[in-house]
């Protein structure tokens, strides 16, 4: 019995088999086989027996009897929501425990890798150069724990393309074990630029894969700007039009902020002439993490005052028929021809309210902010009453 | 460099100067205003005569002698663009219709 | 902030020389030139600013640069996408050729009850049935309608009056989806009828094979029935309750109609497009006089030039986009055709702008005589005792029609990208080759395009959607609606 402790967490292993990946499970009825193979979260003084760890959280679980031979984590009250359907993995030599999939949460994204090959003014994952190959192997455990019933799950980084062979690995994994589950990448597209390595993508013959490309101008000058890479631009169109030769399926996201607001009509007429083929695109708002905070004297603009362009831009690829949604913006800043456009985009984990979203009655409509927004947001926000009054909807157009 | 005389009424002379002006903008030029004017073309020393005569009495000669020295400078600088672009234009073309798998219809 | 770099060190490209990507360029009006690419993306600028740009004196500085660039007609070394986008694009303009043959035209009897002096087809009264199609040759004219290509065809019938022979109408439709059920293509009918002897029993039918009617429709009721005489003077009345008859039998967006200009037309563009928007269409479509048929006989085709029927045709375009301005969804078919053309990556694929030209690429035509015409001009100018378009009979093979001589060298000829002018034309990617246009009014397929009522009007309409665009953003956004309905 191995016993490492780490800020709060206790966890001691019955045997050295390094790391633990496995399903968290809450049933008292779970069948005995599969209990073998799972870990069972314990919030009380009772714990049933048969699984292969506990997840003793909080203090009254200190109190809990547990077999002799079965792994056992103490965890603090944050990690609490971890609940019946997660995946977990327990590293005792490193002394942590994470979450891979959060079984209720509205979003699954799995992080790749931390390397990429841009190097993006308002990146919200700032790319480290390191040996993260660990977290292939961690995922290739971890995708057939995941529920099946999952609707769609997201693979992001870093740049996922850098796994190269790797990353058709684990697609075809997901095909595999999770075979109605949508997959959505998100990429920078440069490596697909490459016909022979698209093509390999193809053939692995996904159900329902879509890869998430952002596209920052018009201008490959100011593409390649945002992203600090010389080339990007042509390279992630010749990605484009070789996944699109090759049958799959791609969005084009676009971050809407001070370096990429004034050219959004021209990005739109732009994808509506060359690129009229993608499945859909999205306007999505800064996000105050990462990079973004350092370099906010080149990015910040209040959402308000690039409504106009916003509005332009949409209803171009609109009028052309491309499916197009704005994602991350408050309602209540948004010009009312947007609104049937606006997703409640934000994942859980990241999604919260402001003091002036108080009374607000499109509270359920909205997307909210991100946490990260308390570091800046935008000056305009008041609460929608069901009178219509409130936020922009009245503002002159 | 245009030269204008004016002859008898119906008629309108211009001579452009062969080492400026393309032969073929100018006729080009005299094709599209073959609906107006009918334009005798001829190799007169180092100038290339035109004389515009009218088709209908009601014909402004004066004005399409304006518009057709513009449209013997445009037909001109038609040509140079089309030789600079040639080589690019081919390769757009040769791309466009080899054998690639992208159709949008 | 120092491991980010400028946008400067982006830009290197533009400190260089910039190359021209191919274009062509006209007047637009005195004071601007209209450069088009060979995908039909246009972009106006000021003359002066146009020499700049040949000349390599545009700066980089410039919002014109941005433009041009972006819309490629000028690319730089910082990029050369533009290259992989131009010939993609070049390709999906070209794209629908090998589907060709979309629109087949049966002529089912040459008998109708109307006798309106601008008949484009010769037309007998109601008692002689030596001009109805017969059985066999509307089964020979099916063999050489699923020889052909495009996945969709649409089976249209005319005449005369083509409901004087319906039983005709319905054998086609039965044996035509017969047929279909191994060649599974999408199969469409339409009638196109004055509506006066529409029945119970019609209705019926073309509900139950989902028959689309195209019914004429002049204008108001004094004009339609000077345009339209018939035993009764009452054509307005006939098509006004026949459209209400149909929309409630076979629903409200089942029947279109298709107005024909008069010289009587030429004063009223408002009244006319009041009718239609009365009437509750979703647009019309501001047609010229065909030179063809009785028009000629009549001498109505002369009785206006081209600049009385531009002015008709600007003024009701003005006032139909007012009308979107007030919120009404309503179109002018013919600029949204070009519109497509303009604003879109697409090509319509309509039959009287197409190069290479429409004729039996775009449609055939197969008369109440067993013969094939190429088009539906080409019947009507056989009605005026010229065969030049005449491609053979229905008891003629595939091959033979299709690749016959009367087809294909006029075709060959009149293809824009080769003949004069048209080849060199800013607007060539909006136009189309009208060979039988040409040929019927200056003796050959090609046609001197100066001399030309095709070239004059289409360039004018060209000029005016593009000014009109670059003056109003309300228009932009009107007409991209339009180009991508």
């Amino acid at each position: 019995m191995q016993t490492r402790r780490a800020q709060g967490i206790e966890i001691r292993a019955a045997n050295n088999e390094g790391s633990a990946i496995f399903r968290v499970s809450e049933a008292s009825n779970r069948p005995a086989p599969l209990c073998r193979k799972e870990g069972f979260v314990v919030r009380e003084a009772a714990a049933p027996s048969g699984y292969a760890w506990y997840l003793a959280i909080g203090e009254k679980a200190r109190n809990a009897i547990f077999p002799a031979e079965a792994s056992i984590a103490y965890l603090p009250e944050v990690f609490s929501h971890i609940s019946d359907g997660d995946v977990v993995r327990i590293s005792p030599e490193r002394k942590s425990v994470n979450v891979l999939f959060q079984h209720n949460a509205r979003h699954h994204a799995f992080l790749l890798t931390e390397r990429c090959n841009n190097y993006c003014l308002m990146c919200s994952q700032p790319p480290r150069d390191v040996n993260d190959d660990h977290i292939f192997h961690d995922l290739m455990r971890a995708i057939p724990l995941v529920d099946r019933a999952t609707h769609e799950i997201g693979f992001t980084g870093g740049e996922p393309t850098l796994l190269n062979d790797k990353l058709i690995a684990l697609i075809r994994h997901c095909q595999a074990y999770l075979p109605t589950t949508g997959l959505h990448i998100l990429t920078n597209g440069r490596a697909f630029s490459d016909p022979l390595f698209t093509q390999r993508f193809a053939d692995i013959q996904h159900h329902d894969l879509m890869f998430g490309i952002p596209v920052y101008s018009d201008l490959s000058e100011r593409h390649d700007y945002v992203v600090q890479a010389d080339g990007a631009f042509d390279e992630t169109i010749r990605g484009i039009l070789n996944l699109k030769r090759n049958g799959l399926m791609v969005e084009i996201r676009v971050v809407v902020h001070k370096q990429t607001f004034d050219r959004l009509p021209q990005l739109a007429r732009f994808i509506a002439r060359n690129l009229t083929f993608v499945d859909q695109v999205v306007w999505m708002g800064l996000e105050m993490t990462g990079f973004a905070r350092a370099n906010l004297e080149d990015l910040w603009i209040d959402p308000l005052d690039y409504q106009p362009q916003l509005v332009e831009a949409v209803e171009y690829l609109a009028a052309s028929r491309i499916k197009t949604s704005v994602y991350n913006h408050q309602l209540c800043i948004t010009d009312y021809r947007l609104w049937s456009f606006a997703k409640k985009s934000i994942s859980d984990w990241k999604n919260e309210y402001m003091p002036e979203c108080e009374g607000c009655e499109k509270r359920n409509e909205c997307a909210g902010f991100f946490s990260s927004a308390k570091f800046r947001y935008s000056n305009h926000i008041s609460p929608i009453n069901s009178m219509g009054t409130g936020g922009m909807r009245c503002a002159p157009v | 460099m245009a030269v204008e005389a004016a002859i008898p009424r119906q008629n309108l002379q211009i001579a452009f100067s062969a080492g400026v002006y393309d032969i073929d903008a100018i006729k080009l030029a005299a094709y599209r205003f073959a609906d107006r004017v009918s334009v005798q073309i001829d190799l007169i020393g180092e100038d290339v005569s035109c004389v515009l005569t009218a088709l209908t009495s009601k014909t402004d000669l004066e004005t399409i002698g304006a518009h057709f020295r513009n449209e013997v400078i445009d037909q001109d600088l038609r040509k140079r663009v089309a030789k600079e672009t040639e080589s690019v234009r081919n390769l757009i073309l040769s791309l466009a219709f080899s054998k690639t798998g992208l159709q949008q219809a | 902030m120092s491991k980010f770099a400028a946008l400067e060190n982006y830009q290197g490209g533009r400190g260089q020389r910039y190359h021209l990507l191919p274009l062509r360029f006209t007047a637009l009006d005195a004071d601007r030139y209209v450069l088009s690419n060979f995908v039909g993306e246009y972009y106006v600028l000021p003359k002066a600013s146009a020499h700049d740009f040949f000349e390599h004196r545009l700066s980089p500085n410039s919002p014109m640069y941005d433009e041009l660039k972006s819309r490629h007609f000028l690319m730089d070394d910082d990029s050369d996408v533009a290259i992989d986008l131009l010939a993609l694009k070049t390709r999906t303009k070209y794209s629908r050729l090998p589907n060709f043959t979309g629109l087949h035209l049966f002529v089912v009897t040459l008998r109708c009850e109307h006798s309106c002096p601008y008949c484009q087809v010769s037309r007998q009264n109601d008692d002689k049935a030596d001009f109805d199609m017969s059985v066999e040759y509307a089964n020979l004219s099916l063999d050489l309608v699923f020889r052909s290509p495009s996945p969709n065809l649409k089976i249209e019938f005319q005449g005369g009056e083509p409901l004087l022979n319906f039983p005709l109408i319905q054998h086609i439709i039965n044996e035509a989806k017969r047929r279909n059920e191994i060649a599974k293509r999408n199969l469409g009918f339409v009638i196109a009828t004055t509506l006066a002897l529409i029945s119970d029993e019609i209705l019926s039918f073309c509900r139950e094979h989902h028959v689309h009617i195209s019914t004429s429709l002049d204008g108001p009721a004094d004009l339609h029935n000077r345009n339209r005489p018939r035993p009764g003077s009452d054509s307005y009345q006939k098509a006004i309750t026949g459209i209400e008859r149909v929309r409630s039998a076979l629903g409200r967006d089942q029947v279109s109609a298709v107005m024909t200009t008069t010289s009587a037309s030429l004063n009223c563009p408002i009244e006319i497009i009041d009718e239609y928007v009365a009437r509750e269409f979703h647009g019309i479509f501001l047609r010229p006089l065909s030179p063809y048929g009785f028009a000629v006989k009549t001498k109505w085709f002369a009785a206006y030039d081209a600049q009385e029927w531009l002015d008709f045709y600007f003024k009701g375009l003005d006032y139909i986009i007012n009308l979107n301005r007030q919120g009404l969804h309503f179109t002018e078919f013919y600029a949204a055709t070009i519109l497509a053309k303009m604003l879109t990556p697409f090509q319509p694929g309509y039959v009287d702008l197409m190069s290479p030209a429409g004729i039996g690429i775009g449609a055939l035509v197969y008369n109440y005589d067993g013969s094939v015409y190429a088009s539906d001009e080409s019947r009507m100018l056989a009605e005026m005792g010229d065969q030049t378009f005449r491609l053979g009979t229905v008891r003629d093979s595939y091959e033979t029609l299709i690749g016959s001589d009367a087809l294909l060298d006029p075709i060959e000829a009149s293809f824009a990208g080769s003949v004069p002018m048209c080849s060199t034309c800013t607007f060539e990617p909006y136009c189309g080759s009208d060979p039988v246009y040409h040929h019927a009014m200056q003796g050959d397929f090609v046609g001197h395009k100066a001399r030309s009522g095709f070239c004059q009007r289409n360039m004018s309409i060209f000029r005016g959607l593009i000014s009109r665009m670059e003056a109003d953003p309300e228009t932009r956004q009107i007409f991209l609606r339009w180009a991508n309905r």
